[in-house]
């Protein structure tokens, strides 16, 4: 029965495209994460939709996220979110009392879209709690290695730049790898991810230096401390990030330098890669070709030239990601403390049981 | 961070763990005493169980049971403590003699050693008779199983005049670092078990102690089914309550088993949670419902923590296995079986390599099993783990338990085996996966095996199995042993077992080791492999590493 009312309801709800929403929102807000512009995306879409059963609601959500994660080439970011979401559903609508099964389910789907938007007011403001915590590992007249675009990471640089003892009152120079592969893809032209931040240190007074990655290995000496950015903090504790990471991470560990990862507690993945080859998304990194397979493709790119479906997208090399193993990382630092790896799947255990 | 506090937490508990002994009751020691020779053939003890489990109705109405050797005993029926223990020795007195005679007549007789003492279970048989009998039945019985090599069939035929030096041999024979393993002698028979045993209990003890039931979890689902029997036919004496004196009534039940095997951690953690169960009953609650209300516990406790855990176990750890994938195991693991038939069943294609290891070969079964469900399988022993190692991509290991620090303690080898796998000079690191139910976790450390460990009878590696071509064999049955590039033929059925030949210890080079002065044995049935060799501990609640383990343990036992 469910189902049918739920057919009704998405046929009301047709125009409503969560897959749109969902980059539109990525594209609107610079300052949002992937998880988080889910978690939005899901809740525009219960507004949108006229559900007014429990099991109704979470059917529909169940059908949109697997949907969305469909149609997205990565979605491992996006799942932590999507994942949370609809274990935080579950977890209201099973507690007792008013808001429970037994109550008016009105005032529960209110309750849980006002809540929905104080989560994503609260995931927002855990960038600066992140910036708080991680301050004092930046100490006066330190390098730091860093790469990527991630906010978490320009977020607590920008806040050790700006203490409040004026301007710079902590003196630390800042090492920025930029990925060649990220400006060689559909914008050949644009700056290198990242530049943004190197600006905003620049202008707070923070000598900069950049290097490609090819350099990273040679400038580490130089550097006291690594911290990147992460796409997703998996159960082992683990980070999936920016395809580089891993190569610097296991530099670092062989020079012996702290390798510290920066990331919102939202986007704790509950996933378990063995290894690199182990994550859920198919990736163009490797291509074996010969001179005859490289003609074919050519012809069959030019025969095919606008085929742009629902088709699960593969991901193109410079949005590609590898996985960081935990024994890398010295400590990541995230909105519910400084952790060690292995204590990421205690909180995740924490949060689904 | 964790892993320290867990430490810290837990070693102070590790003193008083060292496997149960002192669950034994001083009335046991006395009657365990004579077990101390284990000059009885295994399939005697299989009958006698079987006889003395039929029989023990009878006997529980007696007050003086274990005073079998009835003619031995001229002080006729006995109520003093210490008259069954002179009785013991009387008998074993008359044992050795005759033994001593039988051997001289038959100097140097291929038989001499496994020449079944008619001791406890059968008496006033002539002695030359019933050997043949018993041998006979021997291999009858025995017939098509692979007879797992069985305690108690060691030589030993000292003279009960020798007591001390025979203590004093036998300290020696005890290998020192392990010498606080070595506690309490094994059981061997029934004899000796106080009235309050219930017999399915005494069957129960029989099959733990000759690896009819093996493996943490069965024996964890086989004592609590025992246990829903014994509950089953129990009446709360007068004068006292069920959520009492039925913990009391269970812990002679726990005690029994106990002696016969050390009890394993799932079975530990069932117990406990069994007894907070009872313990949590209304006294008021009349028996009947009482009762009934236990039985679903159970029930529904096997059902949560072993069954549908399997399941779900299975389901997320089939996922880890791709096409192509090359999967090696060790031993025999139920729920490793499990895994690779359902990951089968989806469809994967992939290779098993079992490797085993003497002397208890659980991964012929399995071997079997999945060969016989259309999987490839490679079967080798544990010597040949570096090739084995060479071309797999995953492991897939069972466990007997998990440590709180991470540590898995499992089946001798395992370590060998998981360790060979993050070989770093190989160049590859293939994951290992750990399969394990949340009831085989403890809150206890393991930094090595030999605080915790347990110790199987030495004899148990007596057994020579003689090589293949070695055995004259009868035409009838001959079977060309497969070269030895069965190695990586797939399909292949498990490694050539030698024919069952009934075992011949006088021809084991060590047949003799506990007259031999300087031979120690050991037969050690566990190791810990460091948390770092784990990279994957699967469980029902979820997939974890190894350093969650005291995470989740704390949160189940806190539910």
């Amino acid at each position: 029965m469910a189902s049918t009312v739920s057919d009704a309801a998405t046929a009301d709800t047709k125009p409503f495209d969560i897959v749109a929403t969902y980059n539109e929102l990525l594209r609107s807000d610079a300052d949002l994460t992937m998880p988080i512009a889910a978690i939005e995306a899901l809740v525009l879409l219960l507004t949108q939709s006229a559900s007014s059963t429990i099991s109704e609601t979470l059917d529909l959500l169940e059908k949109s996220t697997a949907h969305l994660k469909r149609s997205i080439p990565n979605p491992i970011g996006l799942s932590a979110g999507t994942d949370l979401f609809q274990r935080y559903l579950i977890t209201t609508l099973q507690r007792p009392g008013q808001l429970g099964p037994a109550g008016d389910f009105k005032a529960i789907r209110t309750h849980l879209l006002s809540n929905g938007r104080l989560f994503i007011r609260r995931a927002k403001e855990s960038r600066d709690k992140i910036a708080a915590f991680g301050r004092g590992f930046i100490r006066d007249g330190s390098t730091i290695l860093t790469n990527g675009g991630s906010r978490a990471v320009a977020a607590l640089l920008q806040k050790a730049a700006d203490e409040e003892g004026g301007p710079s009152a902590v003196r630390f120079r800042v090492i920025y790898v930029l990925s060649s592969t990220s400006q060689s893809c559909d914008h050949p032209n644009e700056e290198p991810e990242g530049m943004e931040t190197v600006r905003a240190l620049r202008a707070k007074g923070v000598p900069v230096s950049t290097i490609p990655e090819s350099a990273v290995a040679y400038s580490l000496g130089k550097a006291d401390m690594v911290i990147v950015g992460a796409e997703g903090v998996v159960e082992n504790g683990g980070i999936v990030s920016r395809m580089g990471t891993y190569q610097i991470g296991l530099l670092a560990k062989a020079i012996g330098k702290p390798f510290y990862v920066v990331a919102e507690s939202h986007k704790f993945v509950r996933l378990y890669p063995l290894g690199q080859y182990d994550l859920p998304i198919e990736q163009q990194v490797l291509e074996f070709k010969s001179e005859e397979d490289l003609a074919e493709e050519h012809k069959q790119q030019s025969s095919i030239a606008d085929t742009n479906g629902d088709i699960p997208t593969k991901l193109p090399l410079c949005d590609s990601v590898d996985f960081t193993p935990p024994h890398l990382i010295s400590a990541l630092i995230t909105d519910s403390g400084v952790l060690t790896p292995s204590a990421v799947s205690e909180e995740l255990i924490k949060i689904w049981f | 961070m964790n892993r320290k506090l867990g430490l810290r937490r837990s070693v102070g508990r590790l003193w008083h763990h060292f496997f149960f002994h002192k669950m034994t009751e001083p009335s046991e020691l006395a009657p365990t005493a004579q077990v101390s020779n284990p000059a009885s053939s295994p399939p005697e003890q299989a009958q006698s169980a079987t006889e003395n489990s039929q029989t023990l109705p009878i006997r529980d109405s007696k007050p003086t049971q274990p005073t079998k050797d009835a003619p031995a005993s001229t002080d006729g029926a006995t109520e003093k403590p210490l008259s069954p223990a002179e009785l013991k020795k009387k008998a074993k007195a008359d044992k050795a003699a005759r033994r001593i005679q039988e051997k001289l007549a038959k100097e140097g007789g291929a038989t001499g050693s496994t020449a079944p003492t008619p001791g406890v279970g059968a008496q006033a048989r002539p002695p030359t008779t019933p050997k043949k009998d018993a041998n006979g039945a021997a291999s009858a019985q025995k017939g098509p199983r692979a007879p797992p090599p069985r305690r108690g069939s060691g030589p030993l035929a000292q003279t009960g005049s020798v007591l001390v030096e025979q203590k004093k041999k036998k300290d020696d024979k005890k290998v020192a670092v392990f010498g606080h393993l070595y506690g309490q002698q094994r059981r061997v028979t029934v004899a000796g078990a106080t009235k309050e045993v219930h017999h399915a209990i005494l069957a129960l003890g029989m099959q733990l102690m000759d690896y009819t039931i093996c493996g943490s979890s069965a024996r964890c689902v086989a004592t609590l089914i025992a246990f829903k029997r014994v509950i089953e036919s129990y009446t709360t004496p007068l004068g006292t309550s069920l959520a009492r004196h039925l913990t009391t009534h269970l812990s002679y039940q726990i005690t029994y088993l106990s002696t016969c095997r050390p009890l394993s951690i799932s079975q530990g953690n069932a117990i406990r949670a069994l007894k907070l169960f009872i313990a949590g009953i209304d006294p008021s609650t009349p028996e009947a419902s009482a009762k009934t209300s236990l039985c679903e516990y159970i029930d529904s406790f096997i059902r949560e923590k072993i069954t549908v855990a399997d399941q779900v176990i299975a389901d997320s750890a089939a996922q880890k296995v791709q096409d192509g994938d090359v999967i090696v195991t060790f031993a025999g693991s139920s729920i490793v079986k499990q895994t690779l038939l359902l990951a089968h069943q989806q469809g994967k294609r992939f290779r098993v390599s079992i490797i085993d290891s003497r002397p208890l070969f659980e991964g012929k079964s399995l071997a079997r099993d999945l060969a016989k469900c259309g999987l490839d399988v490679q079967y080798s022993l544990v010597h040949a783990i570096t090739h084995a190692i060479k071309d797999a991509t995953k492991v897939f290991l069972g466990a007997h338990a998990m440590t709180s620090n991470g540590g898995l303690y499992s089946r001798v080898g395992t370590a060998l085996v998981a360790m060979s796998a993050k070989e770093r000079a190989s160049g590859v690191e293939i994951p290992v996966i750990v399969c394990c139910e949340t009831i085989k976790f403890t809150d206890r450390v393991a930094l090595d095996s030999i605080v915790v460990n347990e110790i199987a009878d030495a004899n148990e590696l007596l057994p020579m199995s003689t090589p293949v071509s070695l055995v004259v064999r009868n035409p009838a049955d001959a079977y060309v042993p497969p070269p030895p590039e069965n190695k990586k033929g797939g399909n292949r059925a498990p490694a050539p077992e030698p024919p069952v030949v009934p075992h011949n210890n006088s021809s084991s080079p060590l047949a003799n080791w506990h007259n031999t002065p300087n031979l120690q044995l050991l037969n050690i049935m566990y190791d810990v492999t460091p948390a770092e060799y784990v990279d994957m501990v699967i469980t029902e609640m979820g997939s974890l590493p190894p350093s969650a383990v005291p995470i989740v343990h704390r949160m189940v036992t806190n539910l």
